[in-house]
């Protein structure tokens, strides 16, 4: 299919879009090139190749997902699988012309470092690596020679594992020190000034070799490059600053460097002499770039997020939810329990956030788009949206035309809404006629999720085609162990007369394989009809038919339950039974739940499935 | 043999060659056949052939990672059934990406073995219409690293790896299709659920409608009039064409139809139903899964249901030879299987694990039930590690040599060389080995061996087999195919494997049996000897306290005798080994009354450190079982246990504590727990003797006071 979708979309674009190709060989290279066109861009795409996208079909975000489910499961999917492909495209508008430079980036979670990260283990997806392979992805380029890279979470925390020193700017503190700490400070102070009096005195002299070695021996003196050190340990942590101040006071050419413990608190000291003031200032750039190379080294592939990050652009996805998820979880820290955290967290690195999908359903008529290929198709037809993309490189090594391509469909996409929305494509003063982009920033479908609003903002989408109706989240409930293979229309029939909830108008919908999802429409009957059920006052005899056939139902909170403690089966009825037979202390949380959940009880569509 | 041969190579195992350096150059020189699903039909058949003539069949496996979490890695501390619940694990997470099958035959006239090593590139794709579970699969960083270190080809793998299916995923995969059948088929005859009338809504339905009914009578009646008129029917509506072609389906006429939509096809199809009781509509997927639709003319009633019959025939005979292709690489399993050859692998239980998880179905909960499953699949396997640590011949020989494969394989071979050049006059005739790959091969699809590269090192395990069953003074010329298991120094190792990578206790695939293996020399025995009873495992600790500080605090507690040694299953968790069983019990409940204990005792007890931070869990040996046991897989093992949802903090003798802490059940429960307790207080006899433990009065307090407390909350 794709193939097919990429000749229509190169035909429609008179000439071939070049992709830049980036891996571990050419990285360092041409990184700087892509650091100053983030910096000079209006707006950055991204998209990504993953090694799958969810683990059962149930697992997708459906539209009986509330934006905490919906984040539940993209954030289960973000743990589990890896990234492959990260293209980044920065975009910039010039009248209709929009100049788009893409970068494809080769990943792979190479532990370059021996020290068991960026992760693991990842899953894989076989049926998402078969089509792939069958769109001619490349895996051992990634494999053999991705770029690696460590979240910041992960870059802190291996600092002091990997044992190198870390040039200390320890803040000198005014705590005045312990009896014990005076006695060690003393004792230490003593030590270094002997130790620095013996090195001033013996860097003139001729001495043997073994008066040399004797000397060193006695005095504990070390060599760091080429200048003289010594170690000092400490006991504990807020021995360091004391440390360091009283080496400020001994002399100022004594640079202090903190050896760290394998579990990253402070092992000791180790004390440089510098030969003068100028000798330390050259010793400290030098400790400086020193940090800087193992930084670069330790970040790989993140510099890119970081100067995204820096250049504070709003960045363009699509598929919101899912792709920050991954870029959260791979490139800034683990994954937070709750959507809102998990928003607070993204926007401090990326405060402006568009999500295509959101922009496509400002749309009307493109409502009905699920993809990107669709959307463009439709809007290629209804609209007349003048956009003209390029790509300006010039043919080099490491353009390709292969990988990569979904960032382009994006950027294009991307251009021509804007065009459509009037969405005034900078931060600049708004012209008149125009909207600001301010509009839609930070709220992803299906979620539709923005910080600036409260949280109960309700999403409001249409069940059917012909008819317009909303299910709160309360009015749902969850069947199965109903006979297999049953079709939607024929349950409904079966439903029909078994209780009297049913007799208000409601829907079903197939979610799973011998799972189904029924909407009502009088607000209450699910919750009598789950009472009645539960208590087993069951008077009509097909009900009770049904319950002794293996019939099981479940309010929408038992489904919330699933997606908050990653009960995440292959099947949703499995997770849902597990999720009933909950432990003593999930039934706490399942009142806490359900109280949350009045407060802001979503509304939702149950179309799309 | 029956194949032309164009490169041989002869790789002698002894006389005439000097050096080791041109003895291992020569065997990197061997070329080993790389089967993808692109020549896989071609390459099974010549493969059933050397099988069939082979002495015995040597296996490799290159899977996509070992363990899921740094915690079920194998550790001198696991119980059998841990290390059971540890294969198990890896075999059902990770994939197989390529299987290395090397058939040896014994040529008498030119007393030669005779090798046909073969890669094959492995990949569960999804060939069938049916999700099965497994369609995940995981991998371990670091062992991809590894497989791209030794030049692995993951393309190979993905793009062109060879698809298979379980007997049981067969068997649920011809059930699942033989059901969907019947809904498929001709759904004009056999659903009664497509019978459902389909308004005509729109103006060019109903035009359409009208258009298909006037064509198919005409065609109809065309057919009456002369059988033998070439009806056809062309209509260009805006993009596509629209196009009827009469041909002859089953003996019968009929008419193909092509270019029209799915909903084009049930408006004819109504239109049949409607109008046209000698026609019928039928789709049939070919061995493509291309989908024709036809109409067909049928005289009467009953051949209507004849060609309906026939046409249902037809479609089961084209999904069973789907399944059958998707069958793909297990059908290599299902030969070595009925041929009963002789498997030769090296350590290779987790092999055969996956061979049972991949290629059978899912493996069962215990170690016997695996045993004897995999017994009936494959009768005879020969563990070559085992022949290296336990005959002591090749023991004396080896030396203090390794015992992994390559080691074993270049030492052998060397040492071979070296014999045979001293005492060349009397020695016995070593074997010869020679790899034979078929033309095709040569040229394009064979790769150079290369370590790790499963067919190269399972040629390499053939080659230590066979040299070792030289030593042992196993003349292949006298046994033929399977029965050189019957020789009785190999007897005695049939069917032994051993259980994890580095332990003595090994299986009996035959009985199910576990034994501890006493001969093994060279196992260091670093820990004293593992009482499981006397184990506990603590976790959940904070990250910042040290490794020798555990030994520190429950010695102060207990006495300095009481832990016999600390072993660390990462930084979040620890076993400790007690020296009495007693012990065991006194920590779990210490650690509770400590816990409960809200005061300064909590912070001064010196359990305090080891519990700071409030998450610090602990239990009993079993606990590790259960954990072990779950799907979950954290890197983490205090992750993992949070992940499976264990809230409590210690448990208790007979969970009954746990259950207070809650705070639910009956209160006779509860004071069964005081009770229990009480005796434990009444008989705390062990303190006495060490200095530096805490004094046993204050211990004493801490009990009374929380036993007082429970008693409280118990009245209440």
């Amino acid at each position: 299919m794709t193939h097919k979708w990429q000749r229509c979309f190169f035909s429609s674009s008179s000439k071939q879009w070049r992709i830049k190709q980036i891996t571990k060989s050419n990285f360092s290279r041409i990184l700087p090139q892509v650091k100053e066109r983030i910096h000079g861009a209006d707006f950055i795409c991204v998209s990504s190749q993953k090694t799958g996208t969810f683990s059962a079909p149930w697992r997708r975000i459906l539209p009986i997902d509330t934006p905490e489910t919906a984040y539940c499961k993209s954030r289960d999917a973000a743990e589990r699988f890896e990234l492959l492909h990260f293209t980044v495209c920065p975009i910039t508008f010039q009248g209709t012309k929009v100049i788009a430079y893409p970068y494809n980036f080769h990943l792979f979670p190479r532990d370059e470092l021996n020290i068991g990260m960026p992760s693991y283990s990842f899953s894989c997806q076989t049926s998402y690596l078969t089509s792939m392979a069958q769109e001619g992805f490349d895996f051992n380029t990634c494999i053999y020679n991705g770029i690696s890279y460590l979240s910041r979470v992960q870059e802190s925390a291996s600092k002091h594992q990997n044992g190198n020193c870390i040039p200390t700017t320890i803040p000198l503190t005014s705590s005045k020190p312990s009896f014990a700490d005076a006695i060690f400070l003393e004792g230490t102070k003593s030590r270094v000034k002997h130790w620095r009096d013996a090195c001033k005195d013996s860097s003139g002299s001729s001495d043997g070799a073994l008066m040399k070695s004797l000397r060193k021996h006695i005095l504990g003196s070390e060599v760091y490059g080429t200048r003289p050190c010594i170690n000092i340990d400490v006991c504990t942590d807020n021995q360091v600053p004391l440390v360091a101040k009283m080496l400020n006071d001994v002399a100022d050419d004594l640079v202090p460097l903190i050896i760290p413990h394998k579990n990253g608190t402070a092992k000791g000291i180790r004390v440089v002499l510098a030969s003068s003031q100028e000798d330390r200032n050259l010793l400290m750039e030098e400790i400086q770039t020193l940090e800087e190379e193992q930084n670069k080294h330790f970040r790989g592939f993140r510099e890119v997020i970081d100067a995204m990050s820096a250049s504070c652009k709003p960045i363009v996805a699509y598929n919101c939810l899912t792709e920050s998820a991954f870029i959260h979880s791979k490139f800034l820290a683990h994954l937070p329990s709750t959507m809102a955290e998990f928003m607070c967290s993204l926007r401090l690195v990326f405060p402006c956030i568009l999500d295509v999908n959101h922009l496509m359903k400002s749309v009307r008529p493109l409502r009905k788009a699920n993809n990107l290929h669709s959307a463009l198709s439709y809007i290629k037809r209804q609209f007349f949206a003048p956009v003209e993309m390029e790509t300006p490189y010039e043919v080099s090594e490491d353009i390709d035309v292969t990988h990569g391509h979904d960032v382009l469909r994006i950027a294009y996409v991307f251009a021509k809404l804007c065009s459509i929305l009037k969405i005034f494509p900078s931060t600049g003063q708004l012209p008149i006629g125009y909207r600001s982009m301010m509009d839609f920033e930070n709220a992803f479908y299906p979620c539709c999720v923005s910080i600036q609003e409260p949280l109960d903002a309700e999403p409001t989408i249409q069940i059917d085609k012909n008819k317009s109706k909303q299910v709160s989240t309360e009015d749902l409930i969850f069947l199965w162990g109903y006979e297999n293979g049953i079709s939607p229309d024929r349950l409904r029939k079966l439903l029909c007369d078994v209780h009297d909830a049913f007799h208000g108008g409601f829907q079903v919908r197939i979610i799973d394989d011998g799972c189904a999802v029924v909407g009502f429409e009088k607000s209450g009957s699910a919750e009598r009809f789950l009472k009645d059920v539960e208590s087993g006052e069951v008077e009509s005899g097909a009900l009770l038919d049904l319950i002794v056939g293996g019939l099981r139902v479940a309010g929408y909170n038992a489904y919330e339950r699933v997606c908050k403690l990653g009960v995440w089966e292959g099947k949703l009825p499995n997770s849902l039974e597990r999720a009933l037979l909950g432990e003593p202390v999930a039934s706490t949380a399942k009142t806490g739940m359900s109280e949350e959940h009045k407060s802001e009880s979503m509304m939702l569509e149950l179309s799309d499935l | 043999m029956a194949n032309p041969c164009k490169s041989r190579v002869f790789a002698p195992l002894f006389g005439s060659f000097p050096s080791r350096n041109f003895f291992s150059h020569y065997f990197s020189t061997i070329s080993i056949k790389k089967v993808t699903r692109n020549n896989f039909t071609s390459s099974f058949e010549e493969l059933r052939h050397h099988v069939r003539e082979a002495d015995f069949v040597a296996l490799d496996l290159e899977m996509s990672g070992i363990t899921s979490a740094p915690w079920r890695e194998s550790f001198e501390f696991d119980h059998s059934t841990i290390r059971y619940l540890k294969i198990k694990d890896s075999a059902e997470k990770f994939a197989v990406v390529q299987f290395g099958v090397c058939p040896f035959r014994y040529d008498n006239s030119t007393k030669t073995l005779i090798a046909y090593p073969h890669s094959f590139y492995i990949f569960p794709r999804k060939e069938l219409p049916i999700d099965f579970p497994s369609c995940e699969f995981l991998c371990q960083t670091t062992s991809i690293e590894f497989l791209a270190r030794h030049q692995f080809d993951f393309n190979a793998c993905i793009h062109e790896g060879i698809s298979y299916l379980s007997r049981a995923q067969e068997a649920e995969a011809l059930h699942q299709l033989g059901l969907a059948d019947v809904d498929h088929l001709p759904y004009s005859e056999c659903n009664p659920k497509e019978t459902r009338e389909m308004p005509l809504v729109s103006f060019g339905d109903i035009l359409f409608t009208e258009r298909m009914k006037i064509k198919l009578s005409e065609w109809r009646d065309s057919l009456l009039r002369n059988q033998n008129c070439d009806y056809h029917f062309e209509e260009n509506s805006s993009n596509c064409k629209l196009q009827f072609r009469t041909d002859f389906f089953k003996m019968r006429p009929s008419l193909l139809l092509s270019g029209f939509s799915s909903h084009q096809l049930r408006l004819i199809q109504q239109v049949i139903r409607k109008h046209f009781d000698d026609l019928a509509f039928i789709r049939i997927n070919d061995e493509n899964s291309l989908s024709q639709n036809r109409i067909v003319y049928t005289d009467w009633k009953d051949d209507r249901a004849k060609l309906m019959e026939e046409v249902r025939k037809d479609m089961q005979k084209v999904t069973k030879s789907k399944v059958d292709a998707a069958v793909g690489f297990r059908h290599v399993i299902d030969l070595l299987s009925s041929e009963g050859k002789v498997i030769v692998g090296h350590n290779c239980l987790l092999d055969i694990a996956h061979v049972h998880s991949k290629f059978l179905g899912p493996l069962p909960s215990t170690l016997a039930e695996f045993a004897s499953s995999i017994h009936k699949l494959l009768p005879y396997i020969i563990d070559t590690k085992r022949l290296l640590i336990s005959e002591l011949a090749i023991q004396r020989l080896m030396k203090k040599t390794g015992t992994s494969l390559s080691s074993a394989f270049s030492f052998l071979c060397s040492q071979m060389v070296s014999s045979s050049d001293t005492s060349s006059s009397n020695s016995r005739p070593f074997f010869k080995v020679e790899v034979l790959t078929d033309e095709e091969s040569s040229s394009n699809q064979s790769n150079p061996g290369a370590k790790h590269e499963a067919g190269y090192d399972a040629f390499m395990t053939g080659c230590v087999f066979a040299q070792i069953c030289h030593l042992l003074g196993i003349d292949f010329s006298i046994y033929k195919g399977s029965d050189v298991v019957e020789h009785e120094k190999l007897q005695k190792h049939l069917n032994l494997l051993y259980l994890g990578w580095n332990s003595g206790t090994m299986v009996d695939m035959k009985t199910g049996q576990e034994i501890a293996h006493s001969t093994v020399t060279n196992l260091k025995k670093r820990y004293p000897k593992i009482q499981f009873s006397n184990i506990v495992l603590v976790w959940g600790f904070q990250k910042k306290f040290k490794p020798w500080e555990m030994k520190d605090i429950v010695t102060k507690v207990l006495g300095i005798s009481s832990v016999t040694s600390v072993f660390y299953l990462d930084e979040t968790a620890a076993f400790v080994q007690f020296s009495k069983e007693q012990y065991v019990q006194d920590f779990l409940v210490l650690k509770d009354t400590v816990e409960r204990e809200s005061g300064p005792l909590s912070v001064l007890h010196p359990l305090g450190k080891l519990l700071e931070g409030g998450n610090t869990r602990a239990a009993k040996y079993d606990i590790y079982k259960e954990i072990c046991s779950s799907p979950l897989s954290r890197v983490l093992f205090a992750d993992q246990t949070e992940a499976m949802g264990i809230k409590w903090k210690t448990k208790v003798e007979i969970q009954k504590l746990e259950q207070a802490d809650v705070g639910e059940g009956g209160s006779d429960r509860k004071n069964e727990v005081v009770a229990e307790k009480k005796i434990l207080r009444d008989g705390k006899p062990h303190m006495e003797g060490s200095e530096d433990c805490l004094s046993s009065e204050s211990i004493l307090d801490v009990l009374y006071s929380s036993g007082s407390l429970i008693f409280k909350k118990v009245r209440t």
